[in-house]
């Protein structure tokens, strides 16, 4: 049997700079993965959002603040050597790192809770389940067949909608294609972002709008070569896939987690 | 009563077995000889039976009552509907145009023959009275379904892979009547998941289909036996 | 043979093994524990979602005036997923959140499931005949009284075939009281009436400008038609040309998107309007041509303007320096394509006609009226096309008796003042109106002074609610007649949230209705034939679908194919504009009542809806912590501020206004104005289900209407407030 071999390696660019902080992507995601909901969201340490958006500021004295808005979701991290942070930490393989794809998944039947993944995350993408999910009545109609509602006592994330890649390959198979068009497979925050501002496909398809945004640099483990692209927390090395995209020095710094007198220590 | 009992309740009960070996009165040595040796076929034979009994349970009781037996709701033949259609498996089972397999047929295409009574087979005159004329759904039990976090691509199997039908599903094309359904009591899942062969034995390759057979057929074909997301979701 | 206790053990033992051999040997340890595992990965109360053929089926959206086209995916007859059609003229695949959360709508605890009639204060089922019959009955009744005026209806628009039936029912019944509900779409349209001499709604080519000037607009806080702002925003972000200017007290969404951000003292936008007019005139930056021409009173505009809004005056007043107005005016009148729009927020209270005025003034300046990239006067979709009801002489006299509202006498461009409508009814003995029917709308949670709405609210004998929802103003009523949800039902949408050419779109039944629901146009077709005489025979039609089908006639096969129509034809309003209005209303602003301090503002958010529909719970999920704790909301404020009043993160605090008081938490945020204390809209729900009901409080309830001078229409943007720390 022939076996594609090219590797695929989705990921996702976020322009800063169009994002508004509507929070449509977090309901595209809750809606499109069966993410459930309790009767008080409001603590977040227990309120599962696989794509969260923070809002953060450049901490200036009015009139000179500036807000941002940064929409997290898995940022499904290849490591230094292939390893996220999470599934090196999973005793139970309940969470790998697709190298055909790239997309860190987590199977929820083979999970059994202990949560080291959320403590290896650097970025808080992984979501404990405290409750077994309850739909008012009625209401469990609109689940989707897509994505198995999870149970009391497991972790769940982003998947990049990985299902929607399932699916896409599944009607080029019967196409008789193996190859997937860009527009083919997006996630749902992706096509729901009214901003336009999620961009998402292979990092490894120079053709890719994504790949042509941040530029990777795969011999440095993915670092972009866009001076206005960064990724989160850059220097801990998680070679993480989404990228984010700013004109703003502040939020590319912010972003980065400097702390304080960093740069100025690093010149001396 | 024999003083070796006796003396049993003397000693400390891990020490009995010890002491009553070390110093046995010599008058009585015989008498224990004999009674080790009733013991000991004794314990053999009650060994022996309790394995025998125990494999009995195991092999043949057990399934008995894990499996609850359900019938078809009709007896459908495959093997006279095979003859009748063009496409072989196809012509009944069949992929959407956006990918997705259709899987087990809807009523809306059996109407498409049945509208009304074509034979005068009880069973099909049960199906047409009974869901054609009501409009009902016929609640088909399906061997092959998998629990809900697994993620089947009859796609990339029969198309990419082109693989045919009887490697999963066996000879079930060639039958001319349903076999019974047995639901697994913990699980809820269908007894061909795990095999008719209780102990997992395979002959075929589609006696059973579990995770591991999954990924052996995928190690061999394919070399590596694919990641999580792959099968999962 | 006896056997002693060593025996027993060695049997027992024996046969402990035995059974462990035989077991170990046998399936049955290892499949038990391969299907207990199983067992518990797969609990029997997890649900397992049936999968089935997918399909998609396209709909316009109608739970905000957005009009965003929706493709539904469906698996067999549930629907999964509401997306955002792709190539569609408004929203081209994007989708907002409460758009998307529309499924929790459609299936959610919320939904009233049948007609209900009110039964000693609790709501009883009863059937659609006798539901209607009571109705009938009552109306019968107060036209046999002779007061058929006293029969009204509170709609969240006046356009469509639907509301125009309503419409329809009325006049044909005698009643001219149909009431829509107010927004800056009648602002708009007011200052647009004076400066331009006619009605038509307004429209922006945002797409094609290269300058937006913004007097605190949310244009990416869901101002408009909010997918196509984001859209028109991430436009301006790709080109180093275009910019966005936002003046607004608050650092909202909007203005942190903006390339500058104003921070003006609120209520003063149209002063700041007037001091850019001044600089523009002063530095001869306008279109000399374009004034001459088609323009009216420019002399005295241009003499008031120099006289009294020069840049130093302005700055004194609105708080932004005078090298900053220059500097605003330089850049608009620089532009190429500029705009300058207004209504604060999403645009759902509206404002100062004087604001509105001047702020389009400096669109006429630069000539960017009726222009590419500016604004347009844009007319009403023109497609019902009906004879006009039959009146016996109860109508006639009916329909000539003066509007309860008093809309149209006082303010002769303003068409609906529901503001009025409240205090009509509570400031005489016995309700003026008899008989309300509301539909798409939620006046009760909206409107300002919530409580006083609720007085009146009471006071009226009897109320038709039409809504799918239990909102507030539903249990407030005595009968619901449930319509079907936006995903059940047939209506045309014209759509009125500023595109620049009229848009009517198709909402088609994505599903079949969920509940025991009926179309409202059906509802009133069936009472209308039950009334016998002119009031039957002005309506012809058998059912909506019918209506629906022949009004729209050889426009419904493009409507029911794309789920839009462009009236192509349509040309924008040539008139003159008048600058004479302007002047007559020079000053003519809303102060914010009370003598506090504190300034209160409320501000809009995309994940906290503000119109008739509360935030379904996916949306409610997205409210940040600093804006929702538990119950708690938070206000805004200056830290500043916070240290003169000694507040410091996260205290709860008593905010009072002349209207109300609320508990509230509070948040320090550097992006606002010191003395001002800005409130999220959209909390403090009393309906809906217990993932909204009862969280935070409902900034209505502290503000009281403030009319507006030239309109009489609500325009209060603040009141004076007091906080005090609990």
């Amino acid at each position: 049997m022939k076996v594609d071999t090219k590797q695929k390696k989705f990921g996702m660019a976020i322009d800063l700079d169009k994002c508004t902080g509507c929070g449509s992507c977090m309901v595209a995601c809750m809606s499109e993965n069966n993410v459930p909901f309790k009767k008080d969201e409001t603590n977040k340490l227990d309120s599962i959002t696989w794509i969260k958006v923070y809002k953060v500021t450049n901490d200036k004295k009015y009139p000179d603040t500036d807000l941002c808005y940064i929409p997290r979701p898995c940022m499904h991290c290849d490591g230094q050597h292939g390893h996220a942070p999470c599934v090196s930490v999973c005793p139970a393989v309940a969470t790998d790192n697709d190298k055909s794809t790239g997309v860190v998944s987590q199977i929820y039947t083979r999970c059994f809770g202990c949560r080291y993944c959320m403590a290896a995350c650097p970025y808080h993408a992984r979501y404990f389940n405290w409750w077994d999910p309850v739909w008012p009545e009625g209401m469990e109609k609109y689940l989707s067949p897509n994505v198995s509602p999870r149970m009391r006592g497991v972790v769940e994330k982003c998947s990049f909608c990985f299902h929607r890649y399932q699916l896409a390959m599944d009607k080029a198979y019967v196409e008789g294609r193996r190859e997937l068009r860009e527009d083919e497979y997006q996630t749902s925050c992706t096509q729901a972002c009214p901003a336009g501002a999620i961009t998402f496909g292979d990092l490894n398809n120079p053709k890719h709008t994504v790949h042509k945004m941040v530029q990777p640099d795969n011999k440095h483990h993915g670092k972009p070569k866009n001076p206005k692209a960064f990724r989160l927390l850059e220097r801990l090395g998680t070679n993480a896939k989404v990228y984010y995209l700013s004109d703003r020095k502040w939020v590319r710094k912010l972003g980065d987690n400097q702390t304080p007198n960093e740069e100025s220590s690093k010149k001396h | 009563m024999s003083t070796i009992d006796d003396k049993a309740t003397e000693v400390p009960e891990d020490a009995a077995g010890e002491s009553a070996e070390t110093v046995p009165p010599e008058q009585e040595k015989e008498e224990v000889a004999e009674k080790k040796e009733i013991n000991k076929g004794l314990v053999i034979f009650v060994f022996i039976a309790a394995f025998v009994a125990s494999l009995i349970v195991g092999w043949i009781l057990f399934p008995m009552v894990l499996y609850t037996q359900e019938n078809q709701p009709i007896d459908f033949n495959h093997a006279l509907h095979l003859e009748e259609v063009e496409n072989s498996c196809e012509s009944c089972h069949f992929f959407r145009e956006d990918g997705s397999y259709a899987g087990v047929p809807k009523l809306a295409q059996c109407v498409d023959c049945h509208d009304e009574v074509m034979g005068d087979d009880p069973d099909e005159l049960a199906f047409v009275e009974n869901y054609v004329q009501k409009n009902i759904e016929v609640p088909w039990l399906i061997y092959s379904q998998q629990s809900d976090c697994v993620f089947f691509s009859h796609a990339a199997h029969v198309k990419a892979a082109k693989m045919d039908c009887v490697s999963c599903h066996g000879d079930i094309g060639e039958s001319t009547s349903l076999k019974v359904y047995e639901k697994n009591i913990i699980t809820g899942i269908s007894r061909d998941i795990w095999g008719k062969n209780i102990g997992g034995i395979k002959l075929h390759s589609w006696d059973r289909m579990k995770m591991n057979d999954c990924a052996k057929c995928h190690k061999e074909e394919t070399g590596n036996q694919g990641a999580c997301f792959q099968c999962h979701k | 043979m006896k056997i002693d206790r060593r025996d027993f053990l060695s049997l027992g033992i024996g046969a402990a093994a035995g059974i462990g051999a035989g077991t170990a040997l046998s399936p049955l340890p290892w499949k038990l524990i391969d299907d207990s595992s199983i067992w518990s990965q797969n609990w029997p109360w997890t649900p397992v979602p049936p999968d089935g053929a997918v399909s998609f089926k396209n709909s316009v959206c109608t739970l905000c005036p957005g009009g965003c086209g929706i493709t539904v995916r469906k698996v067999e007859d549930r629907c999964i997923k509401i997306e955002g059609t792709k190539g569609n003229i408004v929203n081209n695949g994007g989708i907002c959140i409460l758009g998307l959360s529309g499924l929790q709508l459609l299936y959610g605890p919320t939904r009233v499931k049948a007609p209900m009639k009110k039964d000693g204060g609790r709501w009883k089922e009863i059937s659609w005949d006798s539901a209607i019959d009571e109705i009938v009955k009552r109306l019968k009744n107060i036209r046999k009284e002779g007061k058929p005026e006293s029969v009204a209806c509170v709609s969240g628009t006046d356009q469509g075939t639907v509301a125009q039936l309503i419409g329809r029912f009325l006049t044909a019944y005698g009643s001219p009281n149909y009431i829509r509900t107010s927004s800056i779409a009648d602002s708009y349209e007011i200052a647009l009436k004076k400066l331009h001499g006619q009605f038509s709604s307004i429209g922006f080519d945002f797409e094609n400008s290269d300058f937006v000037l913004s007097f605190g607009s949310g244009v990416a806080d869901g101002w408009g038609s909010p997918v196509r702002m984001f859209k028109a925003n991430s436009k301006w972000k790709d080109s180093k040309d275009k910019a966005l200017y936002q003046i607004e007290s608050r650092l909202s969404n909007t203005a942190a998107k903006a390339d500058k951000w104003i921070a003006i003292i609120p209520g003063t936008e149209a002063i700041l309007a007037m001091g850019i007019a001044n600089v523009i005139i002063q530095k001869s930056l306008y279109k000399k041509k374009l004034i001459e021409k088609y323009s009216k009173g420019f002399n005295n505009f241009k003499a008031l303007v120099l006289k009294e809004y020069s840049p130093e005056k302005v700055s004194k007043i609105t708080g932004v320096k005078k090298s900053e107005i220059i500097a605003i005016a330089k850049k608009f009148a620089g532009a190429s394509r500029p705009v300058a729009i207004c209504g604060s927020g999403q645009g759902r209270t509206p404002g100062s006609i004087f604001e509105f005025m001047a702020v389009h003034a400096l669109n006429a300046l630069i000539g960017s009226v009726n222009n590419i990239g500016g604004v347009f006067s844009v007319p009403e979709p023109d497609y019902i096309k009906w004879t006009e009801a039959e009146k016996d002489d109860v109508a006639a006299k009916g329909i000539k008796t003066d509007r309860i509202d008093g809309a149209g006498k006082k303010y002769p461009d303003t068409r609906y003042l529901i503001n009025r409508l409240i205090d009509s009814i509570n400031s005489t003995g016995d309700s003026p109106v008899e008989l309300l029917f509301v539909n798409g709308a939620n006046p009760c949670y909206t409107m300002p002074d919530t409580e006083n709405v609720i007085k009146a609210f009471k006071k009226i004998p009897y109320i038709v609610s039409f809504s799918s929802y239990f909102d507030e103003t539903t249990e407030m009523a005595d009968i619901i007649l449930p319509n079907h949800t936006n995903l059940e039902r047939l209506e045309d949408i014209p759509l009125a949230a500023g595109l620049i050419k009229p848009v009517v779109g198709l909402s088609m039944p994505v599903v079949e209705p969920e509940c025991n629901t009926r179309h409202i146009g059906d509802v009133f077709i069936q009472m209308a034939k039950l009334m016998d005489g002119n009031i039957k025979a002005s309506f012809p039609w058998n059912n909506y679908e019918e209506c629906l089908k022949k009004t729209l006639g050889d426009k419904w096969d493009k409507l029911a194919r794309d789920g839009y129509w462009v009236d192509e034809n349509s040309r924008a309003s040539r008139g003159i504009f008048d600058f004479t209005p302007l002047v007559k209303n020079n000053r003519n602003l809303v102060k914010p009542e009370g003598k506090s301090k504190l300034t209160l503002i409320p501000y809009d958010s995309m994940r906290l809806t503000v119109g008739y529909i509360g935030d379904p719970p996916f949306a409610m999920k997205t409210v940040e912590d600093t804006i929702l704790k538990g119950n708690d909301v938070f206000v805004e404020i200056n830290p500043k501020t916070a240290a003169d009043y000694n507040l410091s993160e996260g205290d709860k605090a008593r905010l009072t206004t002349s209207k109300g008081k609320a508990k509230v938490r509070v948040h320090l945020y550097d992006g606002i104005r010191p003395g001002i204390v800005a409130m999220p809209r959209g909390l403090g729900h009393t309906e809906f289900d217990e993932y909204l009901a009862g969280k935070g409080e409902n900034f209505n309830k502290l503000i009281g209407p403030v009319e507006d001078p030239v309109s009489g229409l609500d325009a209060a943007w603040g009141i004076q407030a007091e906080i005090t720390k609990t």
